[in-house]
């Protein structure tokens, strides 16, 4: 990490900052997920605090998801690779995870989500990493959705090919291209294209996954089983 | 289908409630919360530190099922040393869990070769779900992982290599883990060919760093240098925070004399990750020895600060850091350094190596008096304590004492290792060249020739004494020889295999046992990784519980093969 040429220092105290800033973040949204676990008969009641309190949970996520983005775009600058840590896992247990993350927010939203995947499914690739890109893609689905996501993992021709779909408008024109020009190798113009982050990070996940001589991809798509967006990533 | 339901099911078979828990974090809103969320898992013993020395003290005092702690801890000791020195002061037991809990996915993370791994890590924010997913996960692999690691503690590395084998069958998931422990325990067991199958075997299934860096280290260990460098290097563009392959590199250069090369290696891994205090150390005696004096010093200074807090800090680096000063014409502060090694460190041979580093810092910045009577007190403490130190210490040590113009106890010193590895030519061409240097080459080619006479004749009237059956003279011989050579492998190996002899043909004996063991577990300490040790502790873990009349009678089979070697006899 000290291979940052020009100021080491700055990058340090960016990264504790950022460090800082994410154990406010983490007590924050735990502190919510209490409240809205805790509250009496939500969500049928019609507290008008119960949708705010989830939308705060919604926006808390947002800031952490941004927050590790910035700390490995940051940290990777013009190198080709993160941190990268393939172990053998099991899709239910990867399931399992993403659903208990989301679930108090998914709920607090009275969206139904369903999970579809083969129970004895292994595949090798870097859970956490992987983790944190569909967290990312579930979270942008709740925002989107009118009340459901659909995820599904299922082998396919030597890929895991891994999607999130929503029942919402779909994605805008914008990000279909932007998503498109990813796979085709553009940089992805920061200044002009702010929502291109998140993908351009899922992007540099995905490719970091290879095995022989294929490496993994993002996709993104309108339409699917539910009729609105789809977020694809595919590992080899 | 909407299988997300059952996400949250209790654990398949263990009971989280009962456990006894440690939550280390400086931020006090962390600790409440993950506290909340082990509450949430019925958890009733929870104990929290909001430092590493706190956590020090409780991990000393109390045994912890399940340890979360931070990697980031403010001031003092950091997760990883926190965890570091648990392990080292065996405050944790193999069946206890280490979750670290860290803000984001971290280098230190795929360090590869780290000794002290946690189980599991978290990233912040932690939910129930997700502690609860991976405490059962490590909990499982425990299970899986539980008899192989029983059988690694007691050394007896062959039957845990078989228990993987066993277990990877029925663990699809673990398979590679399984199969990683099996190729290291092969190599601890001095297999590398079978452990370069496993790794192979790896690799046909996927590309991992790790399997390709054992197939390197494999072939250095064959003398493939050039090969296992190509190995590391391509490990490396694959990789760039694959630590172990630098460090490996590095070696692998080492023994092909590129020294400079090999530096620079080592401070490109520094740069990576620089934390490491065995790293720091390692760089800073490469640039001592290429004379690249600023990066030594910047090495050693580095591996003493990061090293404040951490159970790895050593001697060296002040050590190495008092050469630096030497060099840099400033006794004065290589002196103090010394001081501070000998307060702060302990150790049966560190006033010893204290004073040949201070006899070598005179001597290079040309104080020849001093070095001369740093010497003669080096001479005094060998003459004082009959214990030598490991022998590139006592090698370093017979360089100096001859530059001093000290000749006694450096010749000493030179037939003590020639007695102790009288079969190992590598070793006695340096020792000859150490003698030629000091204008003795033909003295020096006399005695290295009787020392190892003597070796041989000791271990060949043993061999003599097993041969004609008189088993319980050859066993007290070999208790003779081995007071004589303390550090001599084929009189300690030959002496461990005829007590096994004894104890196979007049049966089982407690003292017998436990002295036998005692050999090959020191065997094990000075060499560490050598086949014979490996098929020892394998014989005599089956004859450890009295074993029936049967299993001897098949062990006698065994002794043909794995018989004390005959060989020294043709030897001078």
């Amino acid at each position: 990490m000290e291979d940052h040429g020009g100021s080491p220092e700055l990058f340090l105290f960016l990264a504790s900052t950022v460090h800082d800033m994410k154990n406010s973040i983490s007590v924050l949204s735990g502190t919510l997920e209490n409240l809205l676990a805790s509250a009496p008969g939500a969500p049928a009641v019609a507290d008008t605090s119960y949708p705010q309190m989830a939308h705060m949970l919604y926006q808390t996520r947002r800031l952490n998801d941004k927050l590790i983005q910035l700390l490995a775009l940051y940290k990777e600058v013009g190198k080709p690779s993160y941190p990268y840590d393939p172990n053998a896992v099991r899709i239910e247990e990867l399931v399992q995870q993403l659903a208990a993350q989301q679930r108090i927010l998914l709920n607090s939203k009275s969206i139904r989500f369903d999970a579809e995947y083969a129970p004895d499914l292994i595949w090798t690739f870097d859970e956490d990493l992987v983790i944190g890109v569909l967290l990312h893609a579930i979270n942008n689905a709740i925002r989107y959705t009118t009340d459901r996501i659909r995820l599904s993992i299922a082998e396919q021709d030597g890929w895991l090919e891994l999607r999130v779909e929503d029942n919402g408008i779909g994605f805008p024109p914008a990000m279909l291209q932007a998503g498109a020009a990813l796979n085709g190798g553009a940089p992805v113009d920061f200044a002009s294209n702010s929502t291109g982050l998140g993908l351009y990070f899922s992007s540099e996940v995905a490719k970091m996954h290879r095995h022989r001589g294929r490496a993994g991809s993002v996709h993104l798509e309108n339409g699917g089983r539910l009729g609105g967006g789809v977020f694809i990533l595919r590992l080899p | 289908m909407d299988q997300v339901h059952n996400a949250n099911d209790p654990t398949p078979g263990i009971d989280w409630a009962e456990k006894r828990y440690l939550i280390v974090d400086d931020f006090v809103g962390i600790r409440q919360l993950l506290r909340e969320a082990l509450r949430n898992l019925g958890a009733k013993h929870i104990d929290q530190a909001a430092s590493g020395g706190e956590a020090m003290t409780l991990l000393a005092r109390t045994h912890y099922d399940v340890v979360l702690c931070d990697f980031n801890l403010g001031e003092g000791k950091n997760g990883q040393q926190v965890l570091e020195e648990a392990r080292i002061r065996n405050l944790m037991t193999p069946s206890s869990v280490w979750l670290t809990v860290s803000a984001e996915k971290s280098v230190e993370s795929v360090m590869g070769a780290a000794e002290h791994q946690p189980e599991a890590y978290l990233i912040k924010p932690i939910t129930e779900g997700v502690l609860l997913t991976r405490l059962n996960r490590v909990w499982l692999k425990k299970q899986i992982f539980r008899q192989i690691d029983e059988a690694y503690i007691d050394k007896d590395y062959l039957r845990a290599a078989r228990l993987c084998d066993e277990q990877a069958s029925d663990n699809k998931v673990h398979e590679i883990d399984l199969l990683r422990m099996k190729a290291n325990l092969l190599l601890k067991a001095g297999e590398p060919e079978k452990a370069r199958v496993v790794f192979e075997q790896v690799l046909e299934q996927r590309d991992y760093n790790w399997a390709r860096t054992g197939l390197g280290k494999i072939r250095m260990a064959n003398g493939e240098h050039e090969a296992a460098r190509q190995m590391f290097h391509s490990v490396i563009a694959e990789n760039r925070y694959f630590i172990d392959a630098y460090d490996q590199l590095a070696k692998s250069l080492e023994l092909m004399g590129k020294s400079q090369e090999a530096c620079d290696v080592l401070e490109k891994a520094a740069k990576l990750s620089p934390n490491s205090v065995p790293r720091q150390r390692n760089l800073g005696q490469a640039a001592l020895k290429v004379g690249n004096i600023p990066l030594a010093e910047k090495a050693f200074r580095k591996c003493i600060a990061i090293g404040e807090y951490s159970i790895m800090k050593t001697a060296d680096a002040y050590f190495g850091l008092a050469r630096v000063c030497g060099q840099k014409n400033d006794p004065k502060e290589a002196l103090q350094l010394l001081a501070i090694a000998q307060r702060d460190f302990a150790g049966d041979t560190l006033q010893l190596r204290a004073k040949i580093t201070e006899g070598l810092v005179y001597h290079e910045s040309g104080d020849y008096r001093r070095a001369r009577k740093a010497g003669d007190e080096l001479e005094t403490m060998l003459g004082a304590d009959p214990v030598r130190p490991d022998i590139p210490t006592c090698m370093e040590m017979a360089t100096l004492l001859f530059a001093v113009g000290v000749k006694d106890a450096p010749v000493d010193l030179l037939c003590y290792v020639t007695r102790n590895n009288h079969d190992n030519q590598v070793l006695l061409d340096e020792v000859q060249k150490i003698f030629d240097k000091a204008r003795m080459g033909e003295e020096g080619m006399l005695l290295i020739t009787a020392a190892r006479k003597e070796a041989a004749d000791m271990m060949n009237k043993g061999v003599l004494l097993w041969k004609t059956g008189k088993l319980g003279e050859a066993v007290a011989w070999m208790r003779e020889a081995r007071r004589a050579l303390p550090n001599n492998l084929r009189i300690l190996f030959n002496s461990a295999q005829i007590l096994i002899s004894h104890l196979q043909e007049h049966g089982y004996d407690d003292a017998l046992m436990a002295e036998a063991n005692d050999v090959l577990m020191y065997v094990d300490r000075i060499a560490p990784g050598q086949q014979r040790f490996a098929q020892m502790i394998e014989q005599l873990a089956l004859l450890a519980p009295a074993p029936p009349p049967t299993s001897v009678e098949e062990e006698q089979a065994g002794p043909d093969a794995a018989a004390p070697a005959p060989a020294p006899a043709q030897e001078n």
